[in-house]
């Protein structure tokens, strides 16, 4: 419900302009709209981005690369403190998959994301440990991601209107440290990909 | 509520927690937070309670298996398990703290995963590794308190929180009057052991508390000695010259653990033996 109310206000708060043809040149699509206007808007649950994550996003190379920013929020009940987490994706989504006149599958998206996490509570202060004593970053982290989704196509004013599009989608993920425990050398046999996956749920709207 | 209840599958417990949200462990709001499992929670509470229902003969020697630092070192925790399960007489393991290595609750969990096949319950101190970022509460949320003690086998074991860098060395931690009022008071017991992660001697121990830890533990009745770990090696000897015996223990990636017995002499005096398994 939450996902939703929230989606609403932002595609509410971004009203669609796109007036471009589906299947005009992609320069020609960056020329008709302001540089700075995103593509598309989106909300999250998880995939270690928040309990709820909204954002916006980029899109070029005909639909393939997308480049998004989320802000995620995660409430001191789960976390023992409440915490919120900066993060931006770079998808590649390499083919479509027209299912019907309104849905469209795409069936794999491969993507790296960084994120930045503010609000921990044992956060390194000035002087706290002498130099490499934690070699890794307790706030940043970075993680590849596998997903795919499934889009309802709205319908336009005329035919030749850019393609506005519903999605969901879900995203496979995971980051530095659960990987550098799955590749260790002490546990080859112990741990599985499985133990290291996160999943990410989330609706994006192109316009 | 009967009908849920019944359903054991992972995949369906998971879709369940769809709706709620926060229910799966593969649905992380983040690796800083300790959404997931409920079964893994209050696992002190657990452990003593298993303890409870299981006391000992009166006047019986005492066996328990001592290890720390078993961050990140899952094959070795599954071959520590296999080991220690063909023991007999153990009643508990203790672990001297850095369950994890980035004070994430998904370590915590992977190691709870091993330990829980152990024939024995196991109980765990707080280590520095475990307080990174959000650490600490993921900690308390999985095992329980920070500084506890509590009665077995007529042996008093009281874990403390000996971190004092990862409070940036407030003057705090360790807790020392708490300390002092649980190895001033016996409550019945015929000996005392003292466990924490950081040893008094090292630079991660706030100095300024070492005099009256150390004190407080010489002039602790009964006391066997103190288990540390963060060293990552096996260690033993009077630290201090006064008195009071300190074991530090191997990491769990040197693949061995300590066999401690203790019983109380002819005299009522505290006695020991240690022995060191190679697996």
């Amino acid at each position: 419900m939450r996902q939703f109310l929230t989606l609403l206000l932002l595609s509410a708060a971004t009203p669609a302009i796109g007036q471009v043809s589906a299947t005009a040149p992609v320069a020609q699509a960056v020329e008709a709209r302001p540089w700075y206007r995103p593509n598309h808007v989106q909300v999250q649950t998880a995939g270690g981005m928040g309990l709820i994550a909204a954002g916006v996003g980029y899109t070029t190379l005909r639909d393939r690369l997308e480049a998004d920013i989320l802000v995620g929020y995660v409430p001191e009940k789960h976390a023992g403190s409440t915490l919120s987490i900066a993060t931006a994706k770079l998808l590649y989504t390499p083919y479509t998959v027209p299912l019907s006149d309104k849905f469209v599958l795409r069936p794999l998206t491969i993507g790296i994301y960084g994120s930045y996490t503010h609000g921990t509570i044992n956060d390194e202060v000035k002087g706290q440990y002498t130099k490499g004593y934690y070699w890794f970053s307790t706030d940043t982290r970075i993680g590849p991601l596998l997903g795919g989704r499934l889009s309802y196509l709205r319908p336009t004013a005329t035919p030749t209107d850019r393609q506005r599009r519903i999605s969901a989608y879900y995203e496979l993920g995971s980051n530095d440290l659960y990987l550098v425990s799955l590749f260790s050398n002490a546990n080859r046999k112990s741990l599985s990909p499985a133990d290291v996956l996160t999943l990410g749920l989330g609706l994006k709207m192109d316009f | 509520m009967s009908f849920s209840t019944s359903f054991r599958l992972r995949a369906l417990s998971c879709a369940a927690a769809l709706t709620l949200l926060g229910g799966c462990e593969i649905l992380e709001f983040s690796p800083n937070a300790y959404n997931g499992s409920k079964d893994q929670t209050d696992l002190t509470a657990k452990h003593l309670a298993r303890l409870a229902a299981n006391p000992l003969p009166p006047g019986d020697t005492l066996r328990f298996v001592f290890s720390g630092d078993s961050q990140r070192f899952y094959d070795h925790a599954e071959k520590l398990v296999k080991s220690v399960n063909q023991q007999r007489g153990l009643s508990l393991m203790v672990i001297a703290g850095d369950i994890s290595d980035f004070g994430l609750a998904r370590e915590m969990r992977w190691i709870d995963e091993r330990l829980s096949k152990l024939n024995i319950p196991y109980l765990t101190v707080i280590g520095n590794h475990d307080q990174v970022g959000n650490g600490r509460e993921a900690y308390q949320h999985i095992f329980g308190p920070l500084n506890y003690s509590f009665i077995y086998g007529d042996t008093k074991f009281t874990f403390i929180d000996t971190n004092s860098r990862e409070y940036n060395f407030n003057g705090k931690i360790p807790d020392v009057p708490w300390l002092q009022q649980q190895v001033s008071n016996l409550q019945g017991a015929k000996r005392q052991v003292v466990m924490s992660h950081v040893p008094p001697d090292d630079g991660d121990f706030d100095s300024r508390l070492t005099p009256a830890y150390t004190n407080a533990l010489a002039t602790a009745p009964k006391l066997l000695f103190e288990l540390n770990g963060h060293r990552h090696s096996f260690r033993i000897g009077e630290t201090f010259n006064d008195g009071v015996t300190y074991i530090n223990s191997a990491s769990f990636e040197r693949d061995q653990y300590i066999i401690l017995t203790v019983w109380n002499d002819a005299n009522d005096q505290p006695k020991y033996r240690l022995k060191t398994v190679h697996f």
